[in-house]
Parts: structure tokens; C-alpha cells; sequence
């Protein structure tokens, strides 16, 4: 199929990580930032964001005394491409066409 | 990206006016440079192939058979874009190129039509995405589109 791992589709079959990926859309997040979103205890978010981190979906930087999580766009590609695969094409192929233009 | 999954619709303003992008979309040298190399000529039922880089995630081989379908000079043009016999999925789609006057440019459209929703990427797709149970991701296609898109340029 794609360059998509096996621990990329195993993290998003949890709604509690789709949440979690859908905060950090929004940037940069500390844990307990992201566990006050939820209903359960604050190891159980970090277990969740261990299985994202083991998938290389989001990444965790230490900032001063806080952990910062964040999201790595590389595996967002690969699962745009796979969700939507012509989309992120003809989004290209346009970006194209507009250098194409400029040449003309 | 939207939410209907036979469709998928880019659209895009382009700082050149109407006639200059008709030229580019037409011509099958210049189409060469944005698209793909092609043996395209602007005739309603005229069939060529185009090459490009295959999409494994869809079972896309790399070679587009398309045809013209129908074209308003200028204003719009529509090819059928279907893969080869022996690709890993069949695709027997429409894409069609609105161009629309916007100030001193152009507004392109392009509107991919076709897909089937029952196709097992498609519905397994669909599965993620859908907005009806908690913790979907309806709306969130649109942010990880503008998420990959900073992270491009």
C-alpha cells in the first residue's frame, strides 16, 4: 500500500488519540495541557501519547521543566496521501501550473 | 478536502488572466511541465495517455488513460481520467478545469468526480473521517491539509 506503518493505523483506531492529534493541530501542547481534555487520569493520556510518539505521529520536547508535545507533519503526508491521495495531487499539480504560468 | 467521497474539488486563484491559463491547461508541451508528459490534442473524443508518478495508496500505476470529453475555450475543459486495465483498482473518473475571470487573473477549479464509495480505501477512509461517531475527525482533513501545506513551503 504506502509508506503508512502498521503503528500509524494501530494510533488513530483510538478516538482518544484522534482527539489528542485533533488538539495538536492547533500547536504545540504540554500533557498536562492535553490531560485536562479528558476524562481520565494523567498516565493513561501518557500512555495514549507514547503510542503516537512510538509512531512517530507527534514528537516530545522538554522545555524547561515541562514536556511539550507536538505533532511531525512527515506521517500527515503519508496519511493525507493515503485518505485523499488525488487531493494532495491536484493541490501540487495547481502549484505547478502556477510556476508554469510565471515562465510563460 | 471535502466530505463527500466521490469528489474531490481544489480550487485556486491564479494572477494571470483567463486566456494565458487556458493555454497552459491545452497545450500538451506546457501541460507536460505542470501535469505530465501526455500525447494530449484538444479534440472532444480524443484519447491519450498521460505518465506520471504511481500512487501505491490507491493502486494507481502511473499511467492515466483520458479522453477528451467536452471544452469551452477558455472557460472549461473536461477529460475522463480512468487507469489501466491491469492496475491493483479501477478508476473510471471525470476531471474538469472551471476557469472564471477573478479581477485581472483567473479562478481555477479543478473537480476530480468519480470515485467509487464503496472502493475498500475508500470506505476504510471514510471510517476515520466520519463526523457521526465521537471522536471522528469531520473538519479536521481541512486543517491537516493546511498543516502539510506550511510545512511545504
Amino acid at each position: 500500500m504506502s509508506t503508512l506503518t502498521d503503528d500509524v493505523f494501530a494510533a488513530l483506531a483510538s478516538p482518544v488519540r484522534r482527539e489528542l492529534l485533533r488538539l495538536l493541530l492547533d500547536g504545540p501542547r504540554t500533557v498536562n495541557d492535553l490531560a485536562s481534555h479528558f476524562d481520565m487520569r494523567r498516565p493513561s493520556v501518557s500512555e495514549h501519547l507514547k503510542v503516537l510518539r512510538d509512531a512517530e505521529l507527534v514528537s516530545e520536547h522538554r522545555v524547561g521543566r515541562e514536556r511539550r508535545y507536538q505533532l511531525e507533519a512527515r506521517p500527515l503526508v503519508d496519511l493525507q496521501d493515503w485518505l485523499h491521495p488525488y487531493e494532495r495531487f491536484w493541490r501540487e499539480r495547481v502549484k505547478a501550473l502556477r510556476d508554469v504560468l510565471e515562465d510563460m | 478536502m471535502t466530505d463527500d467521497p466521490r469528489t474531490i474539488r481544489v480550487d485556486e486563484f491564479l494572477s494571470h488572466p483567463p486566456a494565458k491559463v487556458w493555454q497552459a491547461l491545452t497545450d500538451s508541451e506546457l501541460m507536460a511541465r505542470w501535469l505530465m508528459p501526455n500525447d494530449f490534442k484538444l479534440e472532444i473524443g480524443h484519447r491519450f495517455t498521460f505518465h506520471t508518478r504511481p500512487i501505491p495508496a490507491v493502486g494507481f500505476g502511473g499511467v492515466g488513460h483520458s479522453e477528451v470529453l467536452d471544452f469551452v475555450p477558455e472557460k472549461m475543459l473536461q477529460i475522463a481520467w480512468r487507469t489501466a486495465p491491469d492496475d491493483a483498482s479501477s478508476l473510471d473518473s471525470v476531471v474538469t478545469f472551471v476557469l472564471e475571470p477573478e479581477g485581472t487573473g483567473t479562478r481555477l477549479f479543478v473537480v476530480h468526480d468519480g470515485f467509487d464509495p464503496d472502493d475498500p480505501y475508500q470506505a476504510l477512509s471514510r471510517r476515520i473521517m466520519s463526523g457521526r461517531t465521537k471522536g471522528g475527525w469531520k473538519g479536521v482533513g481541512q486543517r491537516i491539509s493546511t498543516v502539510i501545506d506550511e510545512s511545504l513551503t
